[in-house]
């Protein structure tokens, strides 16, 4: 507990008058990008990492959480009002949400969400200052047969969970994306890969222009092709909860959190399995599970504390290992080394205060969705009155001039476009885009760390299958394949129902 | 199991091709070794494996789409696809024929107002959708423009 003395002393030390104007403004904004369908929260941050990367590093990361944590919350509007969920992190929350704005208790529903988001948040937020410094510690024991190996399995556990129904679709998306960051000129012998004698393609595809292609690009087409979602009905019950109804649902609360942001340290897992497994929880340990998806506001509370608190735990893995915990944790990741921060287990050697300061940041950004959320509840239903018409081309201008910004290349705009086709193209046959990001971003570490791994053990495979934490990664790689596989599904399930 | 046994089918196909061409071109990389290098360290030992596990990948997705029921998958409907030919076709004209050959702001704004009216163009009044589309796509492209220039001072394309 006494890294929390840390943690107040960083809260004090960011309440500055232009860094609270930048929490106001980015977290508005990134809860009007979370409200409107399309939008969702790795665009928004790719968006203003381009934006942004003139500013300092402390303003600009301040102001992309704010994005992080906005955008994820905002999406809960649009869940319970419209039954679309905002950002696929808010799906869980549509399931009671929107039933109680069926039943004309929209306000009630926003003001529990929030003050479920805000409480999901700080758990994770104080479980990130609690967990973080022990595992960049516990990180500078690994080599690079446990990189190698924590590489193999952030893509195959990404794809287990984002494609529970189908694996080998996760699958083959996490390795497409291994593969695609093998463009490009490699990082032991500078030898051009696939490059053809293409200078661009020399320099491989950027992780911001493929993110903004395959989360903006992808989704303008998607959204397109969808018919038109209604517009926005009005509602006239009140939004601020009764103290009672957050005091009888604590346990939820920290439940919903506790899980919220295990799901969230999970590599390439993120926000929406944050919320759908505390929501899970949340139905199996309740009284009445049957009125679950009726509009039960236990079930609401937990799917937004869950996707909330997975906001922090996704940053966790970011900070101590360079590794995502989600999609839009992966362009946070992108763009802290844009910054000249080098996330990794050397986090608490090269910049000891960084991960009090990054959950400092979350904490300002949780007040403010709190005060927004609460405040401006019936101001910002005009965000979802924008037609999709108007938004979109506009979203399309801003996706050109943010995969071009960073470096000032065409060739971005047309790895934008390219990904953006792509996703397009893998969205409809519902391959999951986490692990394709987490391959991308995960493909060098694979790369150089399996290379050094096998010079340094003179091309034998037996160091990565023996030593401690190699073997305990491999070990679980090994058995969430197996578990992926569909005659081992079906034996398990085969089983279970034998026993009962 | 899955609900695209078709397009599965041919994707199937297409990784499995795609796996075993990255495999023959990461087997066609220099393994360096008149430079000393340890071969262990050569370039396409990485992307080879991944070629090799994108091609099993491919092959197992193969042999699941044979054996996949035809007809499960849900028939998408025409205005769908003709509304993202059109969102498609208006972006990547944009993009690729647009900018750079007309001043920023002059092909935003032509996109703009190109994109609301092929959507809107059939709604009444059709002075009012019209004038909203040359509004909006004006107000765009002047504010995009002087945004990202002036106040975040990044270059546009």
């Amino acid at each position: 507990m006494d890294a929390l003395i840390p943690l107040a002393s960083a809260i004090g030390q960011i309440a500055t008058p232009v860094s609270l104007f930048n929490v106001a403004w980015a977290t508005l904004l990134g809860m009007c990008v979370g409200m409107m369908p399309g939008l969702t929260a790795t665009l928004g941050i790719a968006l203003l990492t381009t934006l942004t990367f003139r500013m300092g590093a402390g303003d600009a990361i301040l102001i992309l959480i704010c994005m992080y944590v906005g955008a994820i919350y905002g999406g809960s509007r649009t869940a319970i009002l419209l039954n679309i969920p905002g950002t696929p992190a808010n799906a869980a929350s549509a399931l009671d949400g929107f039933p109680l704005a069926r039943a004309g208790r929209a306000g009630e529903a926003m003001g529990l969400a929030t003050v479920g988001s805000f409480f999901g948040s700080i758990i994770g937020l104080i479980l990130l200052a609690l967990i973080a410094p022990q595992l960049a510690e516990f990180g500078l024991k690994f080599q690079s047969y446990e990189f190698f190996w924590l590489a193999v399995f952030g893509v195959v556990i990404s794809g287990r969970l984002t494609a529970m129904d189908d694996p080998l679709k996760g699958w083959i998306a996490g390795f497409l994306g291994l593969l695609l960051a093998q463009v490009g000129q490699e990082g032991i012998h500078a030898y051009q890969r696939f490059s053809y004698g293409s200078v661009d393609l020399a320099g491989g595809f950027g992780l911001l222009p493929a993110l903004v292609g395959a989360f903006g690009f992808a989704e303008i087409l998607c959204v397109m092709k969808q018919p038109a979602y209604r517009t926005v009905r009005d509602m006239g019950d009140r939004v601020l909860p009764r103290l009672r109804d957050v005091t009888t649902r604590w346990w939820t609360i920290l439940r919903s959190g506790v899980l919220g942001t295990v799901m969230g340290i999970v590599p390439g897992v993120g926000e929406d399995m944050g919320a759908w497994v505390s929501y899970a929880a949340a139905r199996r340990a309740s009284r009445e599970p049957e009125s679950f998806g009726k509009g039960d506001t236990e079930g609401l509370i937990a799917a937004e504390a869950g996707n909330n608190a997975a906001v922090p735990g996704a940053i966790i893995p970011v900070l101590t290992l360079a590794v995502p915990g989600s999609a839009p944790a992966a362009v946070l990741l992108a763009a802290m080394f844009i910054h000249g921060v080098r996330p990794g287990p050397l986090i608490m050697i090269e910049n000891p205060d960084f991960i009090m300061q990054v959950a400092a940041m979350l904490f300002w950004a949780s007040v403010a969705i709190l005060a927004f959320g609460l405040a401006l509840t019936r101001p910002m239903l005009l965000v979802l009155r924008v037609r999709r018409e108007h938004l979109m081309p506009i979203v399309f201008v801003l996706c050109v001039v943010g995969a071009f910004a960073i470096a000032s290349r065409v060739f971005d705009v047309w790895v934008m476009l390219g990904f953006g086709v792509l996703g397009f193209a893998l969205r409809q046959m519902n391959y999951p885009m986490a692990p394709l990001v987490l391959g991308i971003v995960l493909g060098d570490i694979l790369d150089k760390n399996f290379r050094r791994g096998m010079v340094l053990s003179d091309g034998s495979f037996e160091p990565f299958v023996t030593r401690p934490i190699s073997a305990v990664l491999a070990a679980l790689t090994v058995m969430t394949i197996l578990l992926g596989l569909g005659p081992v599904r079906r034996a398990i399930s085969d089983v279970r129902r034998r026993r009962t | 199991m899955t609900r695209t046994p078709r397009a599965d089918f041919w994707f199937s196909i297409l990784l499995t091709a795609f796996g075993a061409v990255v495999t023959f071109e990461s087997w066609r990389m220099p393994r360096l070794e008149n430079l000393g290098i340890d071969p262990m360290s050569a370039p396409g030992l990485t992307p080879g494996l991944l070629g090799m596990v994108l091609t099993g990948l491919g092959l197992a997705l193969f042999a699941r789409g044979v054996r996949a029921e035809p007809n499960a998958e849900p028939a998408a409907t025409e205005a769908g696809w003709e509304r993202f030919a059109v969102t498609l076709a208006l972006c990547l004209g944009y993009a690729l024929i647009l900018l750079g050959r007309v001043p920023f702001w002059m092909a935003t704004a032509v996109f703009v107002a190109a994109f609301i009216l092929a959507f809107t163009w059939r709604e009444p009044p059709a002075w009012r959708t019209g004038l909203i589309g040359l509004v909006l796509a004006l107000v765009v492209a002047v504010a995009v423009t002087l945004l990202f220039e002036r106040v975040f001072l990044v270059r546009l394309p």
